[in-house]
């Protein structure tokens, strides 16, 4: 699950090469999105910054 | 400047990106040091934020590229301040290695920002946005090499990620690669859940 970022980056990067520019940014678009969940399902626990 | 000076920044500006997801391998191999999942996060943003540069070196330079190397920036960036801040209390430690005083996290996030200042550096020059030129062949060799370079780098983390954590999350601190030991149907397990 967590390499899925990457596979998702590195699809839209085989479009780009093949010069599918709309398909690129849906992939890099996609891949964000799947960042962004699972830093935020990583992220569960309050953070501690007490002194 | 011209749309070709732009796109040369912008290949330097990749193998930059390159260097340093390179690097991050090569602490990973060679040292034994193993990425936390906040880890493999940043690397992901630095994979988001390189995929506008390297739009950039394929289609020409557009203020759309650079706006997504900019909110790739900004997401890597956040998630190396989580995990500064996660050890920014004295005694609460750290994660990795020490490179030059800085942990690999704290270079992460002046990647980051460099990458969001430089972008915004960039976006000031409108006469590379001036016409429409057919980059792809005019492409050099360090361009194509760049990109290139970016997209092994990229299916290089989709394996690494993969052996290190299975289909599911990745421990909070990676004793071995899971997919060589027993846990990987637990975790695969976990995943599906």
């Amino acid at each position: 699950m967590m390499s899925l970022p990457f596979l998702l980056f590195a699809c839209g990067l085989g479009a780009a090469w093949l010069r599918q520019r709309a398909a690129a940014m849906g992939f890099w678009v996609a891949g964000l999105v799947v960042l962004l969940v699972l830093f935020r399902m990583n992220m569960s626990d309050v953070l501690n910054i007490a002194l | 400047m011209p749309g070709d000076v732009a796109k040369l920044l912008n290949a330097l500006a990749l193998m930059a990106v390159d260097t340093v997801l390179a690097l991050a391998f090569v602490d990973q191999l060679w040292f034994s040091d193993l990425p936390c999942p906040l880890c493999i996060l940043q690397r992901a943003g630095l994979t988001a934020a390189g995929f506008g540069l390297a739009l950039n070196v394929i289609f020409g330079p557009k203020p759309s590229h650079y706006g997504m190397t900019i909110l790739g920036a900004a997401v890597g960036g956040a998630i190396s301040i989580r995990q500064i801040l996660d050890h920014i209390v004295p005694g609460t430690g750290s994660y990795g290695n020490a490179i030059f005083g800085l942990h690999l996290y704290t270079w992460a996030f002046i990647a980051f920002a460099l990458m969001i200042i430089g972008s915004a550096i960039m976006l000031l020059d409108d006469r590379q946005f001036s016409r429409a030129e057919p980059m792809w062949s005019r492409l050099r060799p360090l361009p194509v090499t760049a990109v290139a370079t970016f997209i092994l780098l990229a299916i290089g983390n989709v394996i690494s990620t993969v052996l290190l954590c299975g289909a599911g999350f990745c421990p909070e601190t990676p004793g071995g690669y899971l997919i060589f030991n027993d846990n990987l149907r637990v975790t695969m397990f976990a995943g599906a859940l």
